[in-house]
């Protein structure tokens, strides 16, 4: 016996080139689909846990534009104004704060950086507060400072290894040309943290001739606390303005939400492309093989019985067309997310591009529900091919 | 029942049959490797990427404006990544070792370190190599790429990076300009621990006396980029090496 | 003498066909017997109405008018109109076809095109009939081959065996030799005569060749629509046609 599977495959290899070309089709838009909802899962995902792992709920920051404040505070950049460090006693009154930190950030300009030179970058910390709000950064080597206006430094895994620095060994600030000994490197956190040089706060003020000023205050939540009468008290304070890391990812978010939208419908367009490629190949093979379909009649078949083989061809283009694209997506998710990298703005740490079983599934099954309702209409139309006209069409009389 | 007779005549033989089928295998060969190239292709992208994201490298930091400045007659160039790890694992650290003089330091001076390899082309006519090596300074690590010809003969001289008060003289074009014409046979007297040498290596002045140690770590880290490059390259084009340890 | 069993009765069968204003009678009122085991062949010239009258009596399509019964069964009568379902049905049922073109699927082997009809709809003991129907026609050697592997003549007996896998009533061939050389013509017919005399199969073949029709039991001689001619030979049988070479 021969089965309805075995026909419809056999049929679909007799113009090899074509089935070809039409499961790549398929497989380009599935590749697209699945990369662009594995993009948006691991983007989503990443940046959460950025913003875990950065340990405080809200940040208040001096007044400046909420959209730069928010990037810079994760790329890790200078702050654009200063607060008075009494605000700290001020937040600590507060009813829902659990804990604070005070941080001031500040750069100099580096010359031997590259060609053209680069920023250097620092962050001022109190020991004590910075590592009980964030209690899961761990050390490679050593450990915090223990004099808040020593001349040490704790640094970022990345940043240790760009300067081949190991505890004991000495720093330099540039245009200030003042040593720092690293007292301690961090392990890698996958965070912004990893490039950062972390010196006693009190010491960076004096560096910087900002005795009282800070740049951010890190501020961690009392348990189920609600933050919203927290921030309305917080943006009574003089100059300041309040952002929480809630939304920060909001603002990210929509940064990318419309880069993200323009994706979607590319990969929209796509897909109606692919299955206008397949209806255009089904169809065109039920048109030249009229009179075969109108032996097959003759020979017993019912209408149904030739639907199902040429739905059977649509599933079978559909399904490998989805998995071919499912691999592509899954092989190559490393330069997807290089790609990536390179044209966001900002790009969290960790994977950009999360693929995992259950979006393979979903997107399969959502390309093999199109790829059904695609194949309903050549499938009539074969079904509907009456006997007589098919053995008509060739031999006149 | 009667059975009825084959027919007389009009038969294929079935042996052009078997012929037909073998030609038709035959013609898809080519279409199947080709197919196998492109996967390999892949994969080959992939780990090669996935290695590259090991120990921390020394890239430049614009390849296309960097090569075209440092080797102007260029047209282009390719891109290698290897390690000792891979060109030879422990038998290798261990020849570069006693061919530098010292030992591998620290956590980032290992065995796995990723080396990037410019080839450098006119049209397609290779004319050089381009390559950086990590050392660590005083104040940071230094970057230093040496442009070579196709003899491993330095052609050019550049610090790409550098952490120090007098990093300026040391990225100056005058210093660097002392090392154009040395080979890996110059610095084979060098003794990267004491600093002691001979020859034309000796006559190298340190512009920057206050910065002893970072002048050092950059003779040190020309040293093991041509002792690296040696071994990657030039002894595998067959070209011979000196092995002399160096006086102490 | 045996009693004969009624195969296929036709009454007043007639086809009109509608070309703009125009109308074509193509078969005009037919009447006619055919028992079982018989042998007919009809033949005319192009345009005679002959496949139109093949077609209708294997239910590919509807009459304009008159009757058909296949052994006790009324199929087409008193103006009852089949849909496709129903005409497929019939079909499977009763009738096997050969064309012409033979009508092979380039993409099964032998064996496989021969099993396709059972893909649809396969009658008790179907299952064993192919291999054993190939040998019966002599080519089962051939069964792993593609149809662009064998000659023409093996491709009619290939269509042949795909007819009968499934047991029909009715062997049905429209001209069946028309793309055939005339040796291979021969062992064609050949083929049709050794099954009408062994296997008792009732065959109606459509044909324009005299000498081949010749080879079987009853002619129908068809002009304008009309059976002018009905020929029975003078003992029963088909006589052996001598090669023309």
């Amino acid at each position: 016996m021969i089965t309805k599977f075995q026909v419809a495959y056999k049929n679909l290899l007799r113009k090899k080139v074509r089935s070809s070309l039409t499961i790549i089709g398929i497989a380009l838009s599935a590749w697209v689909l699945v990369s662009l909802l594995g993009f948006n899962r691991g983007y989503e995902n990443s940046l959460n846990r950025d913003i875990d792992n950065m340990g405080f709920q809200l940040m208040i920051m001096a007044k400046g534009c909420p959209y730069e404040a928010a990037t810079l505070m994760l790329k890790g950049g200078t702050g654009l104004r200063y607060m008075d460090e009494s605000i700290v006693k001020d937040v600590l009154k507060e009813p829902e704060v659990d804990k604070i930190t005070p941080i001031l950030m500040s750069a100099v300009f580096d010359p031997n950086k590259g060609e053209s030179g680069g920023i250097a970058a620092y962050f001022g910390v109190e020991a004590k507060s910075f590592a009980e709000m964030k209690p899961f950064l761990k050390f490679r080597q050593g450990g915090w400072f223990t004099d808040e206006n020593s001349n040490e430094a704790v640094m970022g895994f990345e940043a240790a290894e760009l300067e081949q620095r190991e505890v004991g060994d000495m720093i330099l600030m540039p245009e200030k040309n003042i040593q720092f000994k690293v007292v301690g490197i961090l392990n890698r956190t996958g965070t912004q943290d990893d490039g950062t040089i972390f010196v006693p706060l009190k010491t960076l003020q004096k560096i910087f001739n900002k005795p009282t000023e800070i740049t951010t205050i890190g501020i961690k939540l009392k348990k189920g606390v609600d933050s919203t009468r927290l921030e309305v008290a917080l943006y009574r304070l003089p100059d300041v303005q309040v952002v929480s890391l809630a939304q920060v990812k909001d603002t990210i978010m929509k940064l990318i939400s419309t880069a993200k939208v323009m994706v979607l419908s590319i990969a929209i367009i796509a897909i109606l492309i692919a299955v206008v490629g397949v209806i255009n190949t089904i169809l065109t093979s039920v048109w030249e093989r009229f009179q075969e379909i109108g032996i097959l009649k003759t020979i017993g078949a019912m209408p149904w019985d030739i639907f199902q083989l040429i739905w059977m061809e649509t599933l079978m283009l559909c399904v490998s067309g989805g998995i071919l694209g499912v691999i592509f997506a899954v092989a190559l998710s490393k330069l997807t997310d290089i790609a990536m990298r390179r044209v966001l703005p900002y790009a969290p740490g960790g994977g950009l591009v999360q693929i995992d079983l259950k979006l393979i599934i979903v997107t399969l099954i959502g390309i093999i529900f199109i790829g059904l309702i695609s194949g309903i209409y050549p499938a009539w139309r074969a079904g509907r091919i009456r006997p007589l006209e098919a053995i008509r069409g060739e031999v006149s009389r | 029942m009667k059975t009825i007779s084959k027919p007389a005549s009009g038969y294929e033989p079935a042996g052009q049959s078997r012929q037909m089928l073998s030609l038709s295998i035959n013609r898809m060969k080519p279409k199947l490797l080709a197919v196998r190239g492109v996967i390999l292709a892949f994969l080959f992208i992939l780990v090669v990427y996935t290695a590259a994201w090991g120990a921390v490298g020394c890239d430049l930091n614009d390849p296309d404006r960097d090569v075209a400045r440092l080797f102007p007659e260029s047209t282009g160039y390719k891109t290698i990544y290897t390690s000792i790890q891979k060109k030879g694992g422990e038998k290798l650290l261990s020849t570069v070792e006693t061919r530098l003089g010292d030992k591998f330091h620290g956590i980032y001076e290992t065995i796995d370190v990723p080396y990037t390899i410019y080839e450098i082309f006119a049209n397609k006519k290779k004319i050089g190599y381009i390559h950086g090596v990590n050392q660590k300074g005083q104040f940071g690590g230094i970057q230093v790429f040496l442009v070579l010809d196709l003899q491993g003969t330095i052609r050019g001289f550049y610090i790409q990076k550098m952490t120090s008060q007098y990093a300026a003289k040391l990225r100056d074009a005058k210093f660097g300009k002392q090392f154009i014409g040395l080979t890996i046979k110059d610095f084979s007297h060098y003794d990267v621990i004491s600093g002691r040498s001979s020859g034309k290596v000796e006559a190298i002045k340190n512009p920057a006396p206050e910065a002893e140690a970072d002048f050092m770590a950059a003779l040190r880290a020309t040293k093991k980029n041509l002792i690296l490059m040696d071994e990657f390259i030039y002894s595998a084009e067959a070209s011979p090496s000196a092995q002399e340890a160096p006086k102490k | 003498m045996s009693e004969k069993i009624t195969a296929i009765e036709v009454t007043n069968l007639t086809k009109i066909y509608t070309r703009g204003i125009e109308e074509i009678i193509s078969v005009n009122n037919a009447s006619f017997q055919i028992n079982k085991g018989e042998f007919v062949s009809i033949i005319g010239p192009s345009g005679s109405g002959k496949t139109t009258l093949i077609n209708l009596l294997g239910c590919l399509d509807n009459p304009s008018s008159g009757e058909l019964r296949l052994g006790d069964r009324s199929i087409f009568g008193k103006s009852k109109r089949l849909s496709e379902r129903e005409l497929t049905q019939i079909r499977r049922e009763a009738f096997g076809y050969i064309f012409q073109n033979f009508y092979l699927i380039p993409t099964l082997s032998v064996l496989e095109n021969v099993v396709l009809p059972l893909t649809f709809y396969c009658k008790p003991g179907a299952d064993d009939e192919a291999l054993k129907l190939l040998k019966l026609l002599g080519i089962d050697n051939r069964k792993d081959h593609l149809p662009g592997q064998i000659s023409g003549g093996e491709m009619q007996r290939v269509a042949i065996a795909r007819a009968m896998v499934n047991k029909p009533e009715i062997l049905l061939a429209d001209e069946p030799t028309g793309n055939l050389d005339t040796k291979r013509s021969t062992e064609i017919v050949q083929v049709l005569q050794e099954l009408n005399r062994t296997v008792g199969l009732t065959i109606v073949m459509v044909t324009h060749n005299q000498e081949l029709a010749r080879c079987a039991n009853r002619i129908f001689e068809m002009r304008d629509g009309h059976i002018a001619q009905i020929e029975p030979r003078a003992d029963g049988t088909a006589a052996e046609i001598a090669c023309p070479l």
